[in-house]
């Protein structure tokens, strides 16, 4: 699984890196570094809707307060999905 | 001689004063750079007149073409006598490089001027003749690519005098630090840094005297390429990527868009990382065949204000420490102050309608006003700047 964050000017003041680093330590917690690649991409064109994060091609919009949220959501439960 | 000059000093005043009494002058003409140091007597109030005096005098005459000659009798004649001491006194050292690439080089009483040529110090042709009854060192010489040049105060020379060395650095142990120094870096500006703060320390940061140093430095013309913001009309995508990638000088691109942009028609990839040097500056990505890559208005941002300072100095280790650090507005400003003599901006005109959003810190639509700014500051450094819009 890709999870993609927008670091654009936009999505950047509206808090990317606090959602990077967010991701980063629940990638961490629950050990699931092996399934999921975290990575950056400039400007998606959705900056109205920033904070963008993409799952492999679904897109999102988050802000730093619910990142927990989307995370147990769609990217534990999209893995979980995926080994059903 | 297709070369760039890149000039810059500094000075210490001595102890408990508020002015210096070294004065450098800084002029351009229609053909050639001019660099003036002017060293007045005492300190304090009187030796900066003095030397101020001095430096604008030789400044105007010689802008105006005047001779050597005339230029020393009006100084001799001119300058206010100390009550003290009985004469009017000031040294000074001037040197001319043309377009062409000829050097003078016209002393008084200064310690002379060291000049490193293909990493050795270059001992100079001079003849001396007495002129007003001062004895004028003078010479003329043909300069070389990457020839330095360094015109100083003798508060260099008798840096740490009767404290940590008996008689001061001397004119040997200077030359052959800034030799050092200045294989370091190419840049004058931070080679001055160096030296004064090696004078700083020989005095144990109590200067016993005002100290001066002057850098000029005759460097390869260089070019930067930077390309920023969408074209107001993406159908003049291709014929701005083609005009850049076109342009003979370095890479820069500042922008998420205008970088995804360069990616599409190039195809080439463009690789972000998730790596922040700065807590408030986007990460920098990489582009083949692109020298940097960075995020747009934020980045030039930091650019702009580093630049800035830079501008209107002095500049200390602090601001050398913060333009080497690895965030892309740092790495913007030092390919931009140090790696430059010609600045070519690619600037789209395109406004970013998510950008007008009224709950954003500030207004993101402010890059043209950047550009405006960053012309004026570029400019203000000593380089050439052209701005293509599209």
């Amino acid at each position: 699984m890709v999870v993609t964050i927008c670091i654009g000017s936009s999505c950047h003041l509206k808090g990317s890196r606090e959602i990077v680093h967010t991701l980063e330590s629940l990638i961490k917690e629950y050990k699931i570094e092996e399934q999921v690649q975290l990575t950056g991409s400039f400007c998606m064109g959705e900056c109205v809707k920033g904070v963008c994060v993409k799952v492999d091609d679904k897109s999102y919009s988050l802000t730093p307060g619910n990142t927990k949220e989307f995370f147990m959501e769609e990217v534990l439960g999209g893995l979980k999905d995926e080994c059903h | 001689m297709n070369f760039s000059i890149d000039a810059a000093y500094k000075s210490l005043n001595k102890i408990k004063e508020e002015l210096c009494g070294d004065k450098v002058e800084l002029l351009k003409t229609v053909d050639s750079d001019i660099m003036i140091l002017a060293d007045g007597m005492g300190s304090g109030v009187k030796a900066n007149i003095l030397a101020t005096l001095t430096s604008k005098i030789l400044g105007t005459m010689f802008l105006n073409g005047a001779s050597i000659d005339d230029c020393i009798e009006t100084i001799a004649k001119t300058l206010p006598v100390c009550q003290v001491r009985q004469i009017a006194y000031s040294t000074f050292s001037i040197l001319q490089v043309s377009h062409d690439g000829q050097v003078y080089l016209a002393e008084f009483d200064n310690p002379s001027c060291i000049v490193i040529r293909k990493g050795k110090i270059f001992s100079l042709p001079f003849t001396e003749r007495v002129l007003e009854n001062k004895v004028i060192r003078e010479c003329r010489f043909q300069a070389e690519q990457n020839d330095c040049f360094i015109l100083m105060s003798d508060g260099v020379i008798h840096a740490g005098v009767g404290n940590l060395l008996n008689f001061g650095w001397s004119w040997q142990n200077v030359a052959e630090y800034a030799l050092s120094a200045a294989k370091e870096t190419l840049s004058a500006s931070r080679l001055a840094n160096t030296l004064i703060k090696a004078c700083d320390d020989l005095y144990m940061q109590l200067p016993g005297d005002d100290t001066t140093v002057a850098i000029l430095r005759i460097t390869q013309a260089r070019s930067i390429d930077l390309f920023t913001g969408p074209p107001y009309n993406p159908e003049d995508d291709t014929r701005l990527i083609h005009d850049f990638i076109h342009s003979q000088g370095k890479k820069i691109i500042c922008g998420g868009t205008s970088a995804n942009i360069a990616s599409r028609i190039l195809k080439r990839p463009l690789v972000t990382s998730l790596n922040y040097t700065d807590p408030s500056l986007p990460p920098i990505a990489k582009m083949e065949g692109i020298d940097l890559v960075t995020e747009g208005v934020l980045t030039l941002s930091r650019a702009l204000d580093l630049i800035k300072q830079y501008k209107d100095g002095p500049v200390d280790e602090q601001f050398f420490e913060e333009l080497d650090k690895d965030n892309g507005g740092s790495r913007v400003a030092k390919y931009i102050i140090e790696d430059c003599s010609i600045l070519c901006l690619f600037v789209g005109k395109a406004m970013n309608e998510a950008h007008q959003n009224p709950s954003l810190p500030f207004n993101l639509s402010i890059r043209l006003h950047l550009v405006d700014q960053l012309k004026e500051a570029v400019t203000a450094i000593g380089k050439e700047v052209h701005i293509q819009y599209y």
